[in-house]
């Protein structure tokens, strides 16, 4: 039997009626707690696969922020496993990843609406999802890389509810997005025109954005000639205060973004930037996303796998 | 009887009906002397030209005018070298890049133009205008049956749009002919009905800077406003702010000292609650250039419409970017 104390080890597939007790003890309070930090009209519970890493740390606090009830149980590949983790002033039991089939299974079987949030590693996601797939639990990927095709084809042949995305910062998404039917719609708009694109992101980034390229993709549909080798990538932390405006802060974890066009005749310029320092952007991203993929499941949508221009298409989350 | 010469200033309305081929055969000579003259320049300029078509500009002696005069000649098309002005004396010549151009009082459009369309049945016309003669030149044109582009904004717009809908006229009508900053309001506009309250929480500022003689508020500035609002922004037009002291947009602006009498820069910037995510868009513009090449643009694809012969008749600026690059 499962036990919330420490020091338990054995593991049995069936939660404890105590332990049962115990987490629903923990949710009820967490539950009032909830509702005096923030309002939502939506709540449901969530839980976050990754709670000791970074992004699902910042996801973990956003959720509770957003009023959601966080299930006090995540898992770890690394680390002594049993370990409790602090989010929010809630405790998180954390459980190795030999565990997470029966721990998990637990928690739906205690919290049948929960939704589970995913920022492992790209080594994990195929046998996550494969998991989530495999007991029937609604999912946020947060996670990027990992065998992609095979993540859409186990989750299509499971008729899971899930919501995949590799960039959950919604209104990046939505700006990528504008442009995207900017250049559709007007093929060749912007022939002639010169393009500058400056990109920064923390030293260790070695590889270009992803984002610029998909912008600068959309520049080429509008006329524009440029070659992605063109991109001024700047990784230099001193360049990055002193010429980028990073926040000194943010300089381990930013993403900073300009592209700047001129006609051929130099009278008209156009300029776009977008600039994200740390997490923040994303934790919100993947709660809406978890919200959007909730309304879903309760109005027992058709459709299954969702990305997050279907959230963007639903508007205002909270 | 017309006369080319500068100084032929008497003007006797034609007795019979405009479409008589009794109309001066020396005029039309004349005429065609001049453009066939200019069809070789032209040629000679831009060589690789796919498209090229007689363009009427009125007026060749507004400032509107005279740039896109200049952009037809650039973009290979053929000048006709005829306008109107109230302004200037009729019977005096303009000089537009080599080409002169005979100027006519307004009040003999009717059968100077009647006689262009004689002469070059497949022209198209260009009004850079003012408000007050909108509605009178587009009946006219209608009447005559020739294509036309309305770059002149303000008259009456409802009446605009009748007086075309009833004659089945080809026409382009654009309050903005500034195709790119069109482009960057659709995709705007697109996006805020895509994604409506995507950037709810979200703060915005906005700057606009123009010529200290304009006295209103940009409506481009207030258009995308007006998306940002559907996006879930709190902002009121108030909270614009507008620039009009040429010292602070020379120094805070960097607008050009050249185009100081006669820019357009806007800027918008978006902050998320917690201030970690922030978004800039800006446009300027200097000069009329972008409206002349926008205004040339909207020309050839009018005249691409009449010659396919194409069912739909009044088009605008989306029409003309979603046909791509006309050039």
């Amino acid at each position: 039997m499962l036990s919330l104390l420490p020091q338990a080890a054995i593991v049995v597939p069936r939660l404890h009626p105590r332990t049962r007790g115990a987490l629903r003890a923990i949710m009820a309070e967490k539950l009032e707690t909830s509702a005096s930090v923030a309002s939502s009209s939506v709540s449901f519970p969530i839980l976050v696969n990754g709670c000791t890493g970074k992004t699902g740390s910042a996801v973990a606090e956003a959720a509770v922020s957003a009023g959601l009830q966080l299930v006090p149980i995540s898992f770890s590949s690394t680390g002594s496993p049993g370990r409790t983790v602090r989010v929010s002033s809630t405790d998180i039991r954390i459980h190795g990843p030999s565990e997470r089939e029966d721990v998990l299974s637990s928690v739906i079987d205690e919290f049948p609406n929960v939704i589970v949030v995913d920022y492992t590693v790209p080594e994990a996601v195929n046998a996550n999802a494969e998991l989530y797939c495999k007991l029937g639990v609604p999912f946020v990927m947060g996670t990027t890389g990992g065998d992609r095709q095979m993540l859409y084809k186990t989750v299509q042949d499971a008729n899971v509810y899930a919501v995949i995305s590799p960039q959950m910062g919604k209104q990046v998404v939505a700006f990528l997005a504008a442009m995207e039917i900017m250049a559709e719609q007007f093929p060749g708009a912007f022939s002639g025109y010169k393009l500058e694109v400056m990109e920064s992101h923390q030293a260790n980034k070695l590889d270009i954005s992803g984002t610029a390229k998909a912008v600068v993709s959309c520049f080429q549909k509008l006329g524009v000639s440029f070659d992605l080798k063109q991109i001024k990538q700047i990784r230099d932390p001193k360049k990055q205060l002193e010429m980028v405006g990073v926040p000194e802060e943010h300089l381990g974890g930013h993403a900073f973004h300009l592209y700047h066009l001129t006609s051929s005749d130099e009278t008209v310029s156009f300029e776009f930037q977008h600039n994200v320092c740390g997490r923040s952007m994303y934790a919100e991203g993947t709660i809406d996303a978890a919200i959007f993929l909730y309304k879903k499941i309760h109005a027992k949508a058709d459709k299954r796998i969702y990305n997050m221009i279907d959230v963007l298409r639903e508007g205002n989350m909270r | 009887m017309l006369s080319l010469l500068p100084h032929a200033v008497s003007i006797v309305p034609l007795p019979y009906p405009r479409r008589g081929q009794a109309f001066l055969a020396r005029r039309r000579g004349s005429i065609r002397a001049v453009v066939d003259e200019k069809l070789e320049t032209s040629a000679a300029v831009v060589a690789s030209r796919k498209v090229s078509f007689p363009i009427l500009v009125n007026s060749c002696s507004g400032k509107m005018g005279s740039a896109v005069a200049e952009a037809a000649i650039s973009a290979g098309l053929q000048l006709v070298p005829t306008s109107f002005s109230s302004t200037e004396k009729p019977g005096t010549t303009l000089h537009v890049r080599g080409t002169d151009i005979k100027i006519h009082d307004p009040s003999e459009t009717e059968h100077v133009l009647s006689s262009v369309i004689d002469e070059f049945p497949n022209v198209v016309v260009v009004d850079f205008t003012i408000p007050d003669a909108v509605n009178a030149n587009a009946e006219l044109y209608c009447k005559l049956g020739v294509p036309f582009v309305m770059g002149t904004t303000g008259g009456d717009r409802l009446k605009l749009y009748r007086t075309v809908e009833d004659t089945n006229t080809y026409a382009v009508i654009s309050p903005q002919m500034g195709k790119q900053v069109v482009a960057f309001l659709a995709a705007m506009e697109i996006m805020a009905k895509q994604f409506p309250g995507a950037f709810s929480g979200y703060k915005l500022e906005v700057m606009e800077s123009h010529q200290a003689n304009k006295l209103d508020t940009s409506g481009t500035a207030k258009a995308v406003v007006s998306c940002f609002q559907k996006l879930g922004v709190s902002f009121d037009l108030k909270e614009i702010k507008q620039i009009r002291d040429p010292k602070k947009q020379l120094d805070m602006v960097g607008v050009p000292e050249e185009h100081l009498a006669g820019h357009a820069f806007h800027l918008y910037h978006l902050t998320s609650p917690d201030e970690t995510v922030s978004f800039e868009f800006q446009h300027n513009v200097c000069g009329r250039s972008i409206y002349a090449e926008g205004t040339i643009d909207a020309a050839i694809f009018l005249h691409k419409k009449v010659k396919s012969k194409a069912n739909k008749r009044i088009y605008d600026m989306i029409d003309v970017l979603r046909e791509g690059d006309m050039r």
